[in-house]
């Protein structure tokens, strides 16, 4: 068993540190002060190939492993959780089912932009009446001779509006339930669809995540990604992959937490020295420590079992139900460490906190997670 | 034209720690490459696109240096390639034997029309390199430098001095060492890093290189460490500057500080 990184994802670890510390770190307290969307980061994100690390060169991505992604998720969200679930619901959400179950027309069209960042994506599959019951959904896809229409509203969709490219889940057969869900790509001018009014949020207040709404909007038959019926299995895939990337944004919040608070114990000094020295810090630091690298280790494995062909769907809801509940812990750490001070916002530590809170829900809550495992373990 | 940038791989002394005996333990410094190298090598890349030249790394040193890691590393900055010198008695190397040995591999690759080095090392920072290194080759060489245009033979270079900026016209090869705010390094790319596993490596043996013994051997025959000095503690206490400035000029002339 090697627990060593190969030399490119060392490298890619550094590189995305760097980047993140000197390009996403001096924002991430703004953007989180302001619900500001970080709409300057995109183009750097795109020129450092971050926008489609494990598609291949050919299709417009970086052509890295998924380990080497996770990683990079890891390192942004490290620096910003918003801009670190940017990243991944563009890369897992939207441009993997398109790369995963589209025609050639299809990818043609949408995945060389979007692997390269050209083209910000979205994944419209939540409603107001349907999270973790996906099934429920009530938005309809009626064919018609030209094409389809789409009704209905999503909501808490990631990236709009300012992602071009949706893929959006409707019901073309309604009576069917799951089986009659299906899949299309909705470009962000077509008439009948709009945004609404954007979500004010506890945490990850940089991404964007207003309801989505179509009213007779007419998309062509050429939209449908894989066939009528096929919707629910391609969400049900495409958040087993989009787990795992939730899970390297959870690792990153944690191990930015655990940063903050290592430095903070050594420099706070009380009773004449730093608060390091005590065993009440040196015990919490303990416990951080550990969980993080716990959660690192169920992140990498889940990634290196996309890498090795492996099936990854406990993995991936092991990885996300740990590093997301350790995040939560060791944030709640973090601030206990910086007493007072890290209730303010002075100190990362309450974003961090805030942060981590919304990786336990999204993409599959931690309840979730436990029925994968459960039927996984129970098989 | 032919570019070559001498590069260091090393530790950073910030992660390492002195021993009570005045050594350094290195062991828990990560290696990589030198602080100062990214800026060169993006001052030389800069240079090599403008003319269409190529950008050839050259380093040497004990077998961390050929380390793939470390080759990937440099090559994903921007090189097009690179010539490694591996040796384990290159560990200890002093600052001339390692610029003779990096002068016999740019003898080695040929038709060099410049070098670029880095400000100076991030672990020893004696900045002596690139003049030895200079000499070894008979060439001028410049530090500071800030900016590098032209042609092989015909360079225009920019160098900061005390208060302005030094330009310069070099006719022939020379060797040029980076400002240390020479140039912004660019991050490297996911497709930068990985392209670099198939960029071209050539490791040298040193017994290849016919390398002249130095003349003199400067040898390390101790190492102290500054004995601490008491503070004086001596606090001013005055709200007006003037007063407080008079205070402390009189207390710095009774301790011979001034």
């Amino acid at each position: 068993m090697d627990f060593e990184l190969t030399d490119e994802q060392q490298l890619i670890r550094d590189a995305v540190r760097e980047f993140a510390e000197t390009e996403v770190t001096p924002i991430a307290a703004e953007l989180d002060r302001d619900h500001r969307f970080p709409y300057e980061l995109m183009p750097k994100l795109a020129e450092m190939n971050l926008m489609g690390m494990p598609y291949p060169e050919k299709e417009g991505g970086a052509g890295a492993d998924y380990v080497s992604y996770v990683i990079a998720v890891e390192e942004i969200s490290r620096a910003c959780a918003s801009t670190g679930i940017i990243v991944s619901a563009h890369t897992s959400l939207a441009t993997w089912p398109i790369f995963k179950f589209g025609t050639e027309a299809q990818k043609d069209r949408y995945l060389a932009d979007m692997a390269s960042g050209r083209r910000l994506g979205a994944f419209a599959l939540t409603e107001p009446g349907a999270g973790t019951d996906a099934a429920a959904g009530t938005a309809t896809a009626t064919l018609h001779a030209d094409g389809y229409a789409l009704n209905g509203s999503k909501m808490f969709i990631t990236n709009a509006p300012y992602a071009d490219v949706y893929v959006v889940f409707a019901k073309t057969d309604p009576e069917r339930g799951a089986r009659g869900m299906s899949a299309f790509i909705v470009e962000k001018d077509t008439p009948g669809f709009s945004v609404g009014e954007a979500e004010h949020k506890l945490g990850i207040r940089g991404s964007s995540t207003p309801p989505v709404y179509f009213a007779d909007c007419r998309i062509p038959k050429e939209a449908l990604l894989g066939g009528e019926g096929d919707g629910f299995k391609i969400a049900m895939q495409t958040l087993d992959g989009g787990r795992i990337g939730v899970s390297a944004q959870a690792l990153g919040i944690a191990q930015a937490a655990l940063d903050a608070s290592i430095a903070y114990a050594k420099e706070r000094v009380q009773f004449g020295k730093p608060i390091a020295n005590l065993q009440a810090i040196q015990w919490m630091i303990a416990d951080m420590a550990l969980e993080v690298d716990a959660a690192r280790l169920l992140v990498y494995r889940a990634a290196s079992c996309v890498d090795n062909g492996r099936p990854y769907s406990t993995e991936g809801a092991m990885a996300k139900l740990f590093a997301s509940e350790a995040a939560t812990r060791v944030a709640g750490k973090a601030i206990q460490i910086h007493g007072g001070y890290g209730y303010t916002e002075s100190y990362p530590v309450e974003r961090n906190y805030r942060d981590a809170k919304i990786t336990e829900l999204y993409e599959g809550t931690s309840e979730v997670q436990r029925m994968v495992i459960a039927r996984s373990a129970l098989r | 034209m032919r570019i070559v940038l001498a590069y260091k791989w090393t530790c950073d002394p910030e992660e390492a720690t002195v021993r009570a005996d005045g050594t350094v333990d290195w062991s828990r410094a990560k290696p990589g490459l030198s602080a100062y190298d990214p800026v060169a090598i993006e001052l030389a890349r800069q240079c090599a696109d403008a003319v269409g030249a190529e950008l050839i790394g050259v380093t040497a040193g004990d077998a961390g240096v050929a380390a793939p890691i470390a080759a990937k590393a440099a090559l994903g900055r921007g090189l097009d390639r690179v010539v490694i010198v591996e040796d384990g008695s290159l560990a200890d190397a002093g600052r001339s034997e390692l610029a003779a040995v990096l002068a016999e591999a740019i003898r080695h690759i040929g038709d060099v029309d410049l070098v670029v080095t880095g400000d100076s090392s991030v672990d020893v920072a004696a900045k002596m390199v690139p003049t030895v290194l200079a000499g070894e080759l008979g060439w001028p060489a410049v530090a500071e430098v800030t900016s590098i245009t032209g042609q092989a033979g015909a360079l225009r270079v920019e160098r900061a001095i005390p208060g302005g900026v030094q330009v310069l016209e070099i006719s022939g090869p020379a060797v040029l060492a980076a400002a240390a705010d020479a140039a912004a390094p660019r991050v490297p790319g996911m497709k930068d890093l990985l392209a670099a596993a198939k960029k071209p490596v050539e490791l040298l043996e040193l017994a290849a290189l016919k390398i002249s013994p130095p003349d003199a051997v400067m040898t390390v025959t101790g190492r102290a460490r500054p004995e601490r000095k008491a503070r004086a503690g001596q606090l001013i206490d005055t709200a007006d500057p003037a007063k407080a400035a008079a205070e402390l000029v009189t207390a710095l002339r009774q301790a011979g500080a001034l």
